[in-house]
Formats: structure tokens, sequence, C-alpha cells
């Protein structure tokens, strides 16, 4: 395990009230070294070696394959396909439907193909190299269906997603058609933005091992208990066999919370070989192996009076899914409780095509659908004539306007001073193309950042050591956002201990159950139960309802070997028997927009600022600012990280990011890291990251909303706002790119 | 995307001057490993590909000998074949930087270069900058002090990366060192606190 670097602090951001101490991680000195174990890092004796074949079409049948040659081929063990494999693998639901899989269809289950890249065969092999050329040996005869690109391809089915997910409602309040009518000002546009994947550095590996009837697992996952549960339920054993190890993941993003086809198919491998299976998937192969973030389409209508109040408002989505699986993000749940407005509308609509199913990605919804709020929010302030800073302003509320819950608290407008004052937006000229500077055009855009804050029940066991030194230990997941870190600050504080002196041990199935490191949920959750056991700790070594000062002292006295407390901590609102779905692997995170009682969010504001060349139309982001305010920041250095990070992948996604894909085939076309486009270090200049002290003591015990996904929402809308500011042209289609601004199309 | 290129290092950048800085803050073995790996390239036969080819290779100063397929990169062979899995893979294509080593001071893709290519040469990996409890590389360390990084699996490349971009004079300001470090993708994003990093740790390595 990790060993904690406490060396001096450097350039990191000093806490302000309301934040904890910016320690160094505590898995620093283990990822600098190379001595941090992924989950592909871990030496299995005797590893066979196993290569997917995925499908080159979309949609259609394996007539036959023909594996001779592939088998001949010295080192080669076997070649599971859907002729062979017999009912080795059960199928399980899809999410949304209770199940565990992130997409429905079961692995080499039948010969039918429901999207391009499905894992059609497994080679297996003595090594890599074998495995490998062994499949590209491997031919299949496909029958050839004429597949469903995307929206609007032939085939394709629109669906009302409230018709497909019956805890789907869409949010409507008032009289939308009515108020739209008769408002002095008005936008009525049309945005889309692209498929995109997460493309984490770290590939889809997964490494399975029998010892008997027992099963471990190496694979890197945001939910572990989601893994085990869910891979016992398609094996057919009971869960306490399957051990799930990660303590290590290299990025995730999203692509690494659910089950995936692959994890079955290396057990079932290791199971007929009886021996180690390692794969690790292509570049290529993970754009299918694992999810995407589908692409969208939006239509906003805004109504507003002369002096910039919404009284209408109307957001309709469209998002493409897969056959099989409704998955949707449904980010109206969201933007249409950002402003006051008493007349609201919204429609999410899906369109089923010949996909792999989308699943999430970074900020899900919010991603896409603040891309179109807040585009057309500017759209509406150059309508308006009116500074979009004061447009936010003056239709700020501290209630949802759809249910009059209200905000538990809610910065926004604090948000969008402090970002506003450092980026100097007082010096901007607001006609378009107005501030120029030699061979570029100078452009300054802003947007609303806010992201739902939710959590899920947790559990977790510390101990307490008479030598001063105590342990944490909960199947949280380590996925860059810091959690070793602050689960050892939060014990530290609560035990009375130098940070140093606790260890910490996460993302393992033999550890307590914590939940889906998603939804930004991870922080406030994990930190509350550890909190509650130091609670418990410290009430067991008190006396009566004294609480102890020196909790080691108080340990030595008594002659106790240690001490030791396990906790299960709910949040409020979560649904009755959220401790069991815990254990089952299926902790559903609640809050944001989803309470009886109160709507709880995390806010920000972002300010861009472009320069897109005169005559070659290359957009730059020399700067870009942001103000968040989320509640406690446990530690302002890995805090900043994940904003600053989050913030670059909304650069990414305004600009950069896009999976093509093949019109006529329905498949994806640039699934390599050089034709996939995410920024690199020299598309990054100057990022600020303001955090605004709040504190809210609602949320959680420890006041703790999610900062992992807010610092990329909104941020595409700023840089497309400030295109129009440069320009003068409006973008409504992501990415933006210099092709659009050169034709104007 | 811009991928560094090896050979924009400027000649004046020497091994020998690599090595010299680098045993002097970081402890790292160099016993007599350059005239063992270079006869072993030499007297090779052509591979069968069906036979394992016995590959010597000089790693942070250690020979090592390994029966490979004639197919296996450098990359593998660290992870698979040696135990060093501190290089990383995140594209087998050379598009990502994940797997940068030094191969006689220049950074080098290991997943785009076949081990037995890397025979008579020096590879060091990030495992070669630091002893178990010994103190870091100064670029680890100015990565711990910038938190120049989230997840951590790019961060063996862009540490490799950045020792080979200072030595090749490439680190001179924040310009500079962006471009040369854009080989590396980081999908966490960390890269205004890698620029960070490289600017302290180039001030410490040639201080
Ligand atoms: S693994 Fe070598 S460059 Fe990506
Ligand atoms: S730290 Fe995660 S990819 Fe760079």
């Amino acid at each position: 395990m990790a060993d904690a670097v406490f060396s001096t602090l450097v350039e990191a951001p000093a806490p302000k009230s309301n934040m904890g101490e910016p320690v160094p991680r505590y898995d620093a000195r283990a990822k600098v070294t190379g001595s941090a174990l992924y989950a592909s890092d871990v030496a299995l004796p005797d590893v066979a070696y196993a290569f997917l074949v995925t499908s080159a079409i979309a949609k259609g049948r394996v007539r036959s394959f023909d594996l001779r040659e592939a088998r001949a081929l010295p080192g080669v063990l076997d070649i599971l396909t859907h002729g062979n494999i017999g009912d080795a693998i059960r199928p399980v639901k899809f999410f949304t439907e209770g199940g565990p899989a992130s997409n429905s269809v079961l692995p080499l289950g039948s010969p039918e193909i429901a999207y391009g890249g499905q894992t059609i065969a497994v080679v297996l092999a003595n090594s890599y190299e074998v495995a490998r050329d062994a499949a590209h040996r491997v031919l299949v005869d496909y029958e050839i269906d004429r597949p469903s690109a995307t929206f609007a391809s032939p085939g394709a089915v629109d669906q009302e997603l409230a018709t497909q997910n019956k805890k789907h409602d869409d949010p409507k309040v008032g009289d939308f058609a009515g108020a739209y009518a008769s408002s002095p000002v008005t936008v009525d546009v049309s945005y889309s933005t692209p498929a995109q994947h997460h493309n984490p550095i770290e590939l889809f590996a997964t490494q399975c091992s029998w010892t008997g009837a027992q099963l471990t697992v190496h694979e890197p996952s945001q939910n572990v208990y989601g893994i085990k549960n869910g891979l016992a339920a398609q094996l057919g054993i009971e869960p306490s066999q399957i051990r799930v190890v990660s303590p290590y993941v290299g990025g995730a993003f999203g692509s690494k919370g659910g089950l995936t086809q692959r994890t079955a198919l290396v057990a079932v491998a290791a199971r007929k070989l009886g021996r180690p299976v390692k794969l690790v998937p292509t570049r290529e192969q993970g754009f299918t192996v694992a999810t995407y973030r589908s692409e969208t389409k939006h239509r906003v209508r805004l109504g507003a009076s002369r002096d910039g109040r919404l009284q209408a408002l109307s957001h309709d989505g469209f998002e493409v899914t897969s056959r099989p699986d409704p998955y949707a993000v449904a980010g109206t749940d969201a933007s249409t409780r950002m402003y006051a407005c008493p007349n609201i509308a919204s429609s999410v609509t899906i369109v089923r095509a010949d996909r792999s199913t989308p699943g999430f990605m970074r900020a899900p919804a919010e991603t896409p659908y603040f891309f179109a709020l807040e585009s057309a929010m500017d759209e509406l302030a150059v309508a308006l004539a009116m500074d979009p800073v004061e447009l936010r302003r003056v239709n700020d509320t501290m209630k949802d306007p759809i249910k009059g819950l209200p905000y538990t608290s809610r910065a926004l407008i604090p948000c969008f001073d402090r970002a506003a004052e450092a980026f100097g937006w007082a010096k901007r000229d607001a006609r378009p193309g107005s501030m120029r500077d030699a061979d570029w055009l100078v452009g300054w855009g802003c947007a609303t950042s806010a992201y739902p804050t939710q959590m899920a029940a947790a559990s977790a066991r510390v101990s307490l050591f008479p030598d001063g030194t105590a342990r944490v230990e909960t199947a949280g997941h380590e996925i860059g956002n810091g959690l070793y870190t602050v689960a050892a600050q939060v014990a530290a504080e609560r035990l009375g201990l130098p940070v140093g002196r606790v260890t910490v041990l996460l993302g393992d199935t033999d550890l307590p159950p914590a939940p889906v490191a998603g939804g930004s949920i991870s922080t406030a959750s994990v930190c509350s139960v550890i909190a509650q056991a130091c609670d418990a700790i410290r009430a067991r070594l008190s006396d009566g309802t004294t609480p102890t000062g020196d909790l080691v002292a108080a340990l030595k006295e008594r002659g106790m070997g240690s001490v030791q407390e396990y906790a299960e901590w709910v949040p409020h609102g979560a649904p009755k028997g959220a401790m069991g779905m815990l254990y089952r692997g299926a902790a559903q995170p609640t809050g944001g927009a989803k309470l009886q009682d109160r709507i709880q969010f995390a806010f920000g504001a972002q300010f861009v600022e472009v320069r897109v060349h005169a005559r070659t139309r290359e957009i730059r982001v020399p700067r870009i600012v942001g103000a968040f305010a989320s509640g406690r920041i446990m530690n302002t250095r890995t805090a900043h990280s994940q904003y600053m990070g989050g913030m670059i992948w909304g650069i990414g996604s305004a600009l950069h990011e896009e999976t093509e894909i093949d019109a006529n085939a329905a498949r994806y076309v640039n699934t390599n890291l050089a034709d996939y486009l995410v920024p690199v270090n020299a598309d990054v200049v100057d990022v600020e990251v303001i955090m605004v002290p709040e504190e809210d003591s609602q949320v959680n015990p420890l006041g703790i909303k999610g900062i992992g996904e807010i610092g990329i929402v909104g941020t595409s809308a700023a840089v497309a706002n400030a295109v129009y500011h440069a320009t003068g042209q409006r973008l409504r289609d992501l990415p933006l790119r210099i092709d659009t601004l050169v034709t104007g199309a | 995307m811009t991928n560094h290129s090896d050979d924009e290092r400027p000649a004046s950048v020497s091994r020998r001057r690599f090595l010299g800085a680098t045993a002097s803050t970081a402890a790292f073995p160099l016993v007599g490993v350059a005239a063992a790996g270079q006869a072993a390239a030499q007297t090779m036969p052509p591979p069968d590909p069906q036979a394992p080819v016995d590959v010597k290779l000089s790693i942070n100063g250690e020979m090592y000998r390994v029966g490979l397929d004639v197919r296996t990169t450098l990359l593998d062979a660290l992870r698979d074949h040696i135990g060093l899995t501190g290089s990383k893979k995140g594209c087998d294509h050379g598009q990502c930087g994940a797997c940068t080593v030094l191969v006689d001071g220049r950074r080098t893709l290991a997943c785009l270069t076949l081990a037995v290519a890397a025979q008579g040469r020096e590879v060091t990996t990030v495992e070669g900058l630091a002893r178990a409890d010994g103190p870091l590389h100064p670029m680890q360390q100015a990565f711990v002090d910038h938190d120049a990084f989230q997840c951590g699996y790019c961060t063996p490349g862009q540490i490799m990366s950045a020792i080979g971009c200072v030595k090749e004079g490439h680190a001179g300001n924040d310009d500079a060192i962006r471009e040369y470090m854009s080989g590396n993708l980081c999908r966490c994003a960390a890269y205004p606190n890698i620029v960070a990093a490289v600017r302290q740790a180039k001030l410490q390595m040639e201080g």
C-alpha cells in the first residue's frame, strides 16, 4: 500500500474558511515511483493472455467462424465463441431495470450482432503476441443487415423517455406556451453535441484467477461491489466467492463504473483453462468495450421581459441510445431548475440506433444540457442587450422553480462576482469583434456551472492502535479523486492524530462496501462514514458522555490492544434498504433535485478568453477562470486539481473531442488517441481556480458537496459564447472547429 | 496533437551528461552495462519467429536475460517479462506517452520499440530514479509538490519525458515545456501542474 509523502508544500492553494489543509496526496510517492499497482500491473503466476475479436459490422449475425488457422498457431490455448461457451454466462439486467449491466447484450450469447465492436470471440494463448496474432487470423463470415447509425438514420426509432423509463418525469410548471407567446424578447435555438469517449489513459484491463471455487478479479473499477455482485449473478455463484481488487484506477470518468461484458468472459476463460487469464483490450477496442457519451440535440426556447426576467423556459433534449437499453442522461432535471421562471416545459426523447449502449461520462447530464442552456442564455443576453452576468443575477433563485423547494445553499452569484473580478470582466466591450489584438480576434464569454449534490450509503471500519496509528478500511475508489488523502485527513482530524499516522485501504471487496465513485458522491459519502466510525471510537473511549481529549492515551490507559469500530452511514433521502443495496453493489446516489423536501446543488461560474485568428480562424483558449462553491473542501490541493481537470475537460469538449460515426456502417471511425483529440499540454495555458468558501450544514454533517464533475459543466458554452464575442458568429454545434468558423455553417 | 520527437534532441545533450546529473541526485546504479549489451546485439542469429529469442537488456543498471517472442515490445518485456510495471501502456501505438522510458538517455516510446532493438543500450525506467526508501529524483519530488497528477497512470511516462525534456534543453520557458511535453497525454489534465513541476525540477537538476 501507498506510503504517504508529506513534503514541503509548494504552490498549493491556501485554505480559506471551511477548507482542509492541502496535504500532498497519500499515494503520491507510490504514483511517482511507479510502485502503485494498477490492475494490469499485478503479476499472476502462469498467466495466459486473452485477445478480443470484435465485430466488424454493426448489425446482423455471425454466419460462421473459420478458426482453423488461428487454432493452428503454436501457443494458442482456446478460442471462445458463442458456439462453444454454452450457458457459462447468465443474462443480467441493464442498470435502469435494476440490474448491474452497463449493456444488456449477453456476452457471446448468440450469433446476433447488436453494435459494431461487439465482442464475438476471445482468443487465449500462452503469450500476448500469439494471442494477438491468432485473433487476426480468425475468419468471420457475417450476414450483414443495414444498421441505423444516429439521429435521423433510416430505421432509428424515436421514443419519449418517460414511456421507456418509469422513473423519469419531464419537469414542467405553469403555462410555457402562453408565457412564451406573450414574452417581449424571445430566443428559439437548437444545439448539438457529439458522441465522446472517456479515454482514460489506463486501458480496460481485467485479470481473473481462480483458487478452487474462489475467484479474484483485478479490474480498474469505480464500483468493486457492483462487479462482485453482478459477476456472481452472471456466473451463477455466490458473491462471497468473488473478490474484486482495484486499489488504483488509472482514470475513469464514468467508464469504469459499470459491469461490462469483458469481466465474465475473462472469468470463464480462466476457469476453462485452469490458470489465470489477463486481458488488456486495445485502445481501439476500448471504444466499444466500455461506454461513451452519446450525441445529443437540443431545442431551447427562452422568453423574457425587457428587464431580463425569464417568463418562459423550455428545453427539449434528444439523445441517442442503443436498441436494447433505454440509457438517457435527461439533463432537463437540472437545466430547468437553474433560474427563477414561472413557466417551464421540457421533454426528453431517446433515439434507438444500432450502437453500443452509452453510459455515464463526467457530468453526464449537465455537460451537454448546459452547453445548450448556457449558450441560449448568452443569446438571450445579446437579444436583450444585457450583460450576461447581469442576466444570471436577475434570474437567480433560492428555490427550485419546478417544485418550489428551497436550495440548501446556492452561491451562484458570489461565484460570478469572484470570477468576473479575477477575470477583469468589467473591461469587456460587449460589441462582437471589438476586442481585436493584431491578427487575433479576442472574445470573452461566461457561463453557469452547477452539479447536483448527491450521496449514497457507505460503510467503513476504523481502527486505532496504542502506537498512535490508525487504519481506515472502506471499499471506496481512488480514481484520481484523492480519496486516500481525504480519507486519511478526516480520520486524522476526528481521532486527533497527525495525518501521516493514518493508513487507508481502498478498492477491495474484502473491505466494507462503499458506493460507486460516480455522481461526485465519493468524498461526501466516504468521509461521512469514516467520521462516524471515528466518533464511535471516541465514544467508546470516553467515560459516559465526556469526550476524551487524547484518544491514544485513553486507549493505553485501558490496556487495550486496539479499538475498532465499523460504521454505516445513510444519507438524507436514501431509500429504505439502502445499506442492503450497498452490500449488493447497487447503492443509488440520492440528492440533487430528487429529494422531497429540498434541492441541493454545487454552483460555479466560468469565464473564458478565446483568441480566434483573423485569417486562419484557429481557436485558442489562453485563459480560463472558474469560481466554485461546493460546501466544505477537504483538501485545497486535490480539490484544485479536480476543478482544473474538469475545466480542461470542458475546453476539450468545446474544441477537440468528437467520436466520429460512420453514417452507413454505424461504426466509430477515429478510435485512437491520435484521431480522437483530447487536450494536450500545449492546448492549455492559464487556468485559474477560485474556491469560494461555503457552508452547508444540511447536505451532510461534514457539509461536503461533490467537486469531481462541476468543473466541466458550462465550460463549453463559455467557450462558444466567447467565440461569438470574438467573431460575431454563433456556433451551436460542438466541437467548435475552424471549418465551421470559416464556412459559417 | 504533437508527439515529442527524439530527432530534435540537440547533439550537445550527451548521454554522459544525463547520467552524470542523474547519478548525483538519485543514487543511480551504473555498473558495467554497455559492453555486455553491445556484444549480445552483435552476435544474435536471425530470429526464428516460433522460437523464443534470448534477449539481454540493461535496465536501470542491471542486466536482465529473457526469452522473448521476437515481436515483443520493450514495453511488454518490461511489464510482462521483467516485472517492471512502472512504465504504462495507454495505447500501444505511440500516441499517449505513458510508456516513455529513456534509452541511452533519450526519451523513447517503449511501445514502439522492439525489445530486441533495445539490446546494447541502457534503458532507464521510472523504477530507476529512486531507491525504495531513498530520496526522490527532483522531477518526482516536483510532481509531488505541484500535484502534477491525479490518477497517476500517465505519471511515470510524464516524469521520464520531463527528465528528457530538461536534458534536451527544451524546458527553458513555460511555452517550451508545454510544447515539448505535449506528446504525453494526461487525461486527468494536470497540465498546468506538470508545467510547474518541470520548471521547479529543471532548476534543481541544473543547479
Ligand atoms: S503506450 Fe506507448 S505511447 Fe501510448
Ligand atoms: S494523472 Fe491521470 S492521466 Fe495523467
